[in-house]
């Protein structure tokens, strides 16, 4: 029985040993793989940066006011963009390639997979960066119209036109890339209907009095007299 | 249809040339543009056909309806206004015909659609002189009109604002901002740039025609202040002609504020940008020609919600904080919500603020840091502190006090001038 234990006990120590000893070459070449995609990433970076610099891509962007629409969603300038894109990239590649030399059961395949979607991720990031810019627009107009109206809670109006083309983006995206399809539809029509719902009752019922004024305001043939008398004439 | 403009396809209805073509040339032409006027273009009519007669007997004229697709028969009541046959002073009538063409719009229907027609008809008639003329203008006179047309049919002016006599807090975004920014900017001071009655010369309409920006929103929005633009910057020959009484505006609510600040304010950004090569020359401001009274406020009591103002303008303030630091230069945003954050009674938005707040918002466009519309509605709260403070300081002001007023704000901007060219150029 204890001999039996003990062998038991050597066999696995054996295997463990085994296993290490072919495990951490493996390990130390995709650690230098990724090292070395490090380096040639960042090498790439800096060589594409510095041609995009040399061809004065910023200004052309400048004048064309893509820049802008990147300012708008908080990122870099594009020579910045597609040099760090760049260095992403080169580096997830080898990372990829690095992992691939592990020779794990099953995380090959799950690499190919990865590979079949980029094209599909692709889109749905595109998607969400056109979402994001759509949400910061819209929601800024709503901002500043009701502050210009005088609407009261103009935040709340901005942030809720945000929220909701966000959702709708990251629904879209997700569904581009075919994660929980269903699970993401039913989602989406379940907060976006009770989001509705919620604002319906809330300025129906809650709202009473200011749901008889804005009525008025847009559709009352007489206006209050002082109301006519507001501000001084502009022009 | 015909192509006009050589720079952006403009079409003219068959229709439209064939009754340009039956007029033939012409000396004078008055536009009319129009939306449901039905009741009040007759009088219009009546009045510029006096003003015809009277003032120009022997010229060849034509009334210009362009209508932008009203559904009460304006159009039927402006070819149906009864001919006047009063005669002049020395008894005689006009020894021409006085010729009515209307049309709709050709494009879109928009008041720069409406005004780009007018312009291609006169270009077409080689019309010498041109008024626009509202067709709701109450105290309108054959002699306003007349003053209108003169100056460009005799004396070579290419452009005629009015000038009217107003109410003392009528008209502030132009005394406050249009008015002095454009002096200080363009060297020459037009106190009227977004009039609905005005004058100009086929030389300017010519120009105007030919322009680019047709398709911009200013343009589209606010034509007459773009023309008036496009005259003090190019180097027309300006003057300006006192027509009495402006008629007082029944309502002027928020929207009428944000709908007002969006289209000439644009329209002067668009234009400080355009002319970039012209201004940047440019120092001190010279008088423009006036006939007549140079200002004439009056001061019957009105009553004005300042409350509102006030509310508006702290709320704008908080709320648009994240826009506004965008816009303007840290010392001048603190200091703007240092003054939001003041006593009501004690409010003072002082010009050099005022001065460097909208020298900051112009080169924010310029360097278009934000969407260009979005930027200008962030002016909106501020004008109305501006306006708020302005209040309170002349609630009891003499117009001659307020006049001088004016004048300081003038002098400010063309103080300051140095500072926008110091901004205008940070990012280049």
């Amino acid at each position: 029985m204890k001999d039996m234990i003990i062998r038991g006990l050597q066999q696995a120590y054996e295997n463990m040993v085994n296993m290490m000893a072919e495990f951490l070459p493996r390990l130390v070449v995709m650690l230098i793989i990724g090292l070395v995609g490090l380096l040639i990433a960042f090498a790439l970076k800096y060589l594409l940066r510095a041609i995009l610099q040399l061809t004065r891509l910023d200004r052309l962007s400048e004048e064309s006011g893509a820049s802008r629409i990147l300012r708008h969603a908080a990122l870099p300038s594009i020579t910045e963009l597609l040099s760090r894109s760049l260095f992403w990239l080169t580096w997830l590649a080898f990372i990829l390639v690095g992992i691939s030399v592990l020779r794990i059961a099953g995380l090959q395949e799950q690499i190919s997979h990865l590979f079949q979607l980029l094209p599909q991720v692709l889109i749905a990031i595109l998607i969400l960066f056109v979402g994001l810019l759509a949400g910061n627009f819209f929601s800024r107009a709503a901002l500043l119209t009701a502050v210009n109206a005088g609407y009261r809670s103009p935040q709340l109006w901005s942030g809720s036109i945000r929220f909701v083309i966000w959702i709708l983006a990251i629904s879209m995206a997700l569904e581009q890339v075919g994660l929980a399809r269903q699970t993401v539809i039913t989602a989406f029509s379940i907060v976006f209907g009770a989001l509705m719902l919620a604002l319906a009752i809330a300025f129906g019922l809650g709202g009473q009095e200011l749901a008889r004024q804005t009525l008025d305001r847009y559709f009352g043939e007489k206006k209050n007299e002082r109301e006519k008398e507001q501000e001084p004439s502009p022009l | 249809m015909a192509v006009i403009s050589s720079t952006e396809d403009f079409l003219l209805a068959d229709d439209f040339l064939r009754q340009l073509m039956s007029v033939g040339e012409v000396d004078l032409l008055v536009g009319i543009p129009s939306l449901n006027n039905a009741t009040t273009i007759s009088r219009a009519v009546e009045m510029i056909e006096q003003a015809f007669q009277e003032s120009f007997p022997r010229d060849r004229v034509v009334i210009l309806n362009v209508d932008d697709g009203s559904r009460d028969s304006t159009s039927e009541a402006f070819l149906s206004a009864m001919l006047s046959k009063n005669s002049n002073p020395w008894g005689l009538t006009s020894l021409r015909t006085i010729h009515r063409i209307t049309t709709s719009c050709s494009n879109a229907p928009s008041q720069g659609g409406a005004f780009r027609t007018m312009l291609a008809a006169a270009d077409l008639l080689r019309a010498k002189a041109c008024a626009v003329i509202s067709p709701v203008a109450s105290n309108l006179t054959p002699a306003c009109i007349s003053a209108l047309l003169y100056p460009a049919a005799r004396e070579n002016f290419d452009y005629v604002a009015p000038l009217y006599r107003r109410h003392r807090f009528d008209g502030l975004l132009a005394r406050h901002l249009l008015y002095p920014m454009s002096r200080a900017i363009f060297g020459k001071g037009i106190r009227e740039l977004h009039s609905e009655e005005f004058g100009f010369s086929c030389r300017l309409g010519s120009h105007c025609l030919n322009q680019n920006g047709w398709r911009d929103e200013a343009v589209q929005f606010s034509p007459e202040t773009w023309m008036a633009l496009g005259a003090i910057s190019s180097d027309f020959r300006c003057c300006q002609t006192f027509l009495g009484q402006k008629t007082r505006p029944v309502t002027s609510s928020g929207t009428d504020i944000v709908a007002a600040v969006r289209g000439n304010v644009a329209a002067l950004f668009s234009c400080i940008e355009s002319q970039q090569v012209v201004w940047m020359e440019r120092t001190g401001s010279e008088p423009v020609p006036t006939i007549g009274s140079d200002h004439d406020l009056t001061s019957e009591p009105v009553r004005v919600n300042r409350k509102r103002m006030l509310e508006m303008f702290r709320s704008g303030v908080s709320g648009l904080t994240t826009i506004l630091e965008t816009i303007l230069e840290p010392g001048t945003h603190a200091e703007i919500q240092r003054i939001a954050a003041m006593d009501g009674r004690r409010v003072t938005f002082a010009a050099e603020v005022w001065v460097r707040t909208l020298y900051e918002f112009a080169a924010a466009y310029h360097h278009s840091v934000l969407n260009r519309d979005h930027l200008i509605q962030a002016l909106v709260p501020l004008y109305r502190g501006r306006i708020y403070s302005f209040l309170l300081e002349h609630h009891d002001s003499s117009p001659e006090e307020i006049e001088a007023d004016t004048e300081t704000l003038c002098l400010e901007f063309e103080h300051r001038r140095p500072y926008l060219l110091e901004k205008w150029k940070a990012r280049e």
